[in-house]
């Protein structure tokens, strides 16, 4: 990896077509200054991304990608991370794509624990299709398709994480782009699964999770006492705290990622070019 | 060493097979009546010391395990095997049973016919009431509950097998009893039952395996010693053999292809794909991940496809249907990928444990949009071997996915081959066009970007694997340019539609898409099938040889791209096409392609077709166009 890579490197030279103020563009921004700080280079990192308005993010970074369908970027993260652990994965995605119609693989990715980073744009609100309910809506929040509000309680990302038996779990905001770099970054350096819900604001369908709720509302865990490799504290933090919060909730020092634990560590792409060595052993246990 | 028997045609059984197994013109426009006439039921005349041989009990009892220690011996004996256990079951569930048939010639199929049973209950006497004939043996323990109804024709052997089993050390060893005793019967050499026991046991300790030998033995002695010897003498050679079934052979030539990842999610009958792999393709320096569910099994191999590894997954009919979305992901993003369907019978969950082939029409067109695809049908357990080799090479070349179509009848089927059969030398891994940081120039745009969907007049662009410098480029399932960026540019739309259709025609036209001929080229009578029924055909038209009722056999591997068969079926009288489905999706297949009506030989009830049946009704088939002429 060149040690002079710039975050520019990881953007595309395709505009984006959010609509202008989107909290897309500055979690893209964190996620692409969080790479280049950690040393990644576009040619070694690999991104994953889902479907939605946040899917789109693979088009507008610059790097090995791939936009897959509706949910299923997990498991392809795991895939690409385990034939070729040199790669730094990252896996992208909405709301949408993570908690509702792709929550069965969150819950076994966070069980996993394969050496990736997740980072979910969470705008509460289904954009790409124009406004209705997703799985982090609020039970009172009205759309065309939930004209009472979805009266239901929403999905608690950081809570589904933990019961999954996640190593990493964070939050951020993407209009703090100096926490929100920093909290990325420390989810692709944790040894394991680096969860990361981010609060990412859609300005034309939702009027209600808005940059001024969550700067308003939003307390920062660095400025508290909470420590994130302490499990009760990061359990009190996920189940009882009374704000939204933002920073590293939990992280486990001992995680050991997947693919260490079972001592994989070459390139599943390098293959001889015809049956490899002792495959004959293989016709030999027919006997 | 004994005649033909005669059997009663019209057993409610058999009558119940007729109407399933039933050669019928196109469609319904005809009444199946008016070309299927009833005659006497076909019976294959016996191969040189051919023994068929079943144990039967109910489930829990040990009977797979049972058959296959038994199907081991034979096997080291220098014996031909072939096993099934996919029993019908004619009264109701939880009856199970293996059976083995063997020669010292090369066996391909089961008859209708028992010689040597082992019934651990009277059910499994009942269940096979139609097999059994004058000279049959069955095994049985007069000590249990159950007092055992045995024809009067039937030779009866009652063993004390649960207290001789406990004898030797447990009555856990009551069907190794019940094998030395059919050792005794057919006088097979029991040291080579010890060989198998070994293999089985070895693992356990040696007093294990000393107490099974024991067991054995003392079966052996017993039927001895109460009953003498009986007209039956097992030849046995010195060949070597090795015994596996066809889910076994797809994953040893998945290792052999270079396949390093592995995702799927269990289930029957393809589970065997992954238990294989599993602490083999390690050694290797592979990974087998059980997912949480089919669509992870899938996206996980199409991830380590996009990161250059060879990658499969191996399920059955459900798997493929929860699967259908990403493959067309995998196609539009012109990714590598392996897909073993290992079919049951369906829809929904149909009937997990018994045969079909289905999803023929499935694996043709499934999803939505038109999605470029190769599909190859292993027609024996040695092909599943091979095929699945030439299925990685041909998803490399050609970036497509391929899904390698075996079914029921072979995941479950041990059968013997010379070891020569799966020659690893002969191995050759083609990857197709992958840029290297050399070459990667060729392929950037002005603007030096790498173009992976650069519009390549064979239609296949290369490849860049991550972590190749100056390579890095997005792939997706949009529809895209050739930069891999979305697009609903009409142009672009319609270039990159027809360089992926183009890469299936550049196969087509590149490869070999032969099919396997057996049988008299010259035949009125054109037998056409697909997947595991070759070897109960080619056995039905070789006994039909005999009685001078020519035909003419093609077993086809190909089904997209497949041979083109316009002449044969022109030069034929009357084409048969031979498959396990309701509505002969292959035979409707053909008709599509040389625009001529087949007739079709169809089963689905479950079982897979044995020689005999195939035989009566190629003969029916042949003898209705006599008539009509």
């Amino acid at each position: 990896m060149s040690s002079d890579v710039r975050f520019t490197d990881f953007k595309s030279d395709k505009q984006p077509t959010w609509c202008p103020g989107c909290g897309d563009f500055g979690t893209m921004n964190g996620m692409m200054k969080a790479l280049a700080n950690t040393g990644a280079d576009p040619d070694n990192t690999f991104l994953v991304a889902g479907i939605g308005c946040s899917g789109k993010i693979g088009t507008y970074m610059h790097s090995y990608a791939l936009h897959g369908v509706h949910g299923r970027a997990l498991p392809v993260g795991a895939g690409v991370k385990i034939a070729n652990p040199d790669l730094e994965v990252m896996v992208a995605g909405g709301d949408g794509d993570g908690y509702s119609i792709g929550a069965g693989h969150f819950v076994h990715a966070a069980r996993r624990n394969v050496d990736m980073t997740y980072v979910v744009m969470d705008n509460r609100i289904y954009g790409l299709t124009k406004g209705q309910a997703s799985p982090t809506s609020r039970e009172d929040f009205e759309t065309a398709t939930t004209p009472e509000g979805p009266k239901q309680p929403p999905v608690d990302p950081l809570a589904l994480a933990h019961a999954a038996g996640a190593t990493f779990i964070a939050q951020s905001f993407s209009s703090d782009a100096q926490r929100h770099t920093e909290i990325v970054q420390a989810a692709i350096e944790h040894d394991g699964f680096g969860f990361v819900n981010v609060f990412s604001p859609c300005v034309t369908f939702n009027d209600v999770d808005t940059y001024d709720y969550f700067r308003d509302s939003l307390v920062d865990l660095q400025e508290t006492d909470h420590d994130p490799t302490d499990e009760d504290d990061a359990k009190a933090q996920i189940v009882d705290a009374e704000t939204e919060q933002q920073g590293v909730v939990y992280r486990d020092p001992n995680s050991v990622p997947y693919s260490e634990l079972r001592g994989l560590d070459s390139n599943m792409a390098e293959i001889p070019d015809g049956a490899p060595e002792d495959a004959t052993d293989l016709v030999r246990e027919f006997y | 060493m004994r005649t033909a028997r005669t059997v009663d045609p019209w057993h409610p059984s058999r009558i119940l097979e007729k109407s399933s197994v039933t050669p019928t013109p196109h469609g319904d426009c005809i009444p199946r009546s008016e070309v299927f006439s009833p005659a006497d039921r076909y019976v294959l005349p016996p191969m040189a010391e051919d023994l068929n041989w079943a144990i039967g009990g109910e489930a829990g009892d040990g009977i797979d395990s049972t058959g296959k220690i038994f199907a081991q011996a034979q096997s080291r004996a220098g014996r031909h095997v072939f096993t099934s256990k996919d029993f019908a079951s004619r009264i109701r569930g939880g009856y199970t049973a293996y059976k083995i048939r063997s020669s010292t010639e090369r066996v391909q199929s089961v008859v209708d016919r028992l010689d040597v049973l082992v019934a651990l209950t009277q059910r499994t006497i009942d269940e096979n009431l139609d097999e059994l004939h004058e000279e049959s043996i069955v095994v049985y323990d007069g000590e249990r509950s159950w007092e055992a109804e045995i024809p009067d024709d039937v030779t009866g052997v009652d063993v004390p097998l649960k207290s001789l089993a406990e004898d030797a050390g447990g009555a856990i060893m009551r069907n190794v009893v019940a094998l030395g005793a059919v050792c005794a019967i057919v006088d097979f050499p029991v040291e080579k039952l010890d060989e198998a026991l070994e293999k089985r046991f070895g693992d356990k300790g040696e007093k294990i395996v000393e107490n099974n030998e024991q067991a054995a033995r003392m079966g052996a002695e017993y039927v001895q010693e109460e009953y003498g010897g009986f007209d039956y003498t097992l030849e046995t050679t010195d060949s070597d053999y090795v015994l596996l079934n066809g889910d076994e052979a797809i994953g040893m030539g998945a290792i052999a292809a270079g396949c390093r990842f592995y995702a799927g999610y269990p289930i029957t009958p393809a589970t065997d794909v992954m238990e294989y792999l599993t602490g083999r393709i390690e050694r290797f320096g592979g990974h087998v991940v059980q997912a949480e569910d089919e669509l992870s099994a899938v996206n996980m191999a199409l991830g380590a496809a996009r990161a250059g590894a060879r990658a499969m997954t191996a399920t059955s009919g459900p798997g493929i249907d929860l699967m259908s979305e990403t493959f067309g992901l995998v196609a539009t993003s012109e990714t590598p990928l392996v897909i073993a369907d290992v079919m049951r019978a369906g829809p929904s969950t149909g009937m997990p444990t018994k045969q079909e082939q289905g999803d023929l029409n499935m694996l043709l067109y499934g999803g939505h949009g038109e999605v470029p695809r190769m599909v190859v049908a292993p027609t024996t357990v040695a092909e599943c071997f091979q095929k699945t080799i030439e299925a990685f090479n041909l998803a490399e070349r050609y970036q497509t996915p391929v899904y390698l179509v075996s079914d029921l009848s072979l995941a479950v089927t041990e059968q013997t081959f010379a070891p020569e059969t799966f020659d690893m030398d002969a191995v050759d891994v083609d990857r197709g066009k992958v840029v290297d940081e050399e070459t990667i120039d060729e392929y950037l745009d002005e603007q030096e970007r790498f173009q992976p969907h650069y519009d390549a007049a064979d239609g296949v662009s290369p490849r860049a694997l991550p972590g190749t410098a100056g390579g890095a480029h997005m792939s997706t399932g949009l529809e895209h340019d050739e930069l891999g960026r979305r697009t609903e540019d009409t142009d672009e739309r319609i270039r990159q539609v027809e360089k992926r259709q183009r890469k299936v025609e550049t196969a087509r036209r590149e490869e070999e898409w032969d099919y396997r001929e057996f049988g008299d080229p010259d035949a009125d009578t054109l037998v056409i099938s697909w997947g595991s029924n070759e070897g109960a055909i080619v056995e039905a038209i070789d006994a039909l040889a005999e009685d001078d009722v020519a035909v003419r056999f093609l077993s086809v591997p190909y089904l997209l791209p497949r041979p083109d068969l316009s002449d044969e079926i022109a030069a034929a009288e009357r084409t048969l096409v031979v498959e396990c489905n309701s509505k002969g999706q292959f035979a409707d297949l053909l008709e599509h392609d040389v625009l001529e009506r087949v007739d079709r030989v169809r089963k689905f009830d479950g079982v897979r077709f044995t020689a005999d049946e195939l035989a009566e009704a190629i003969r029916d088939a042949a003898a209705a166009e006599e008539v009509a002429a």
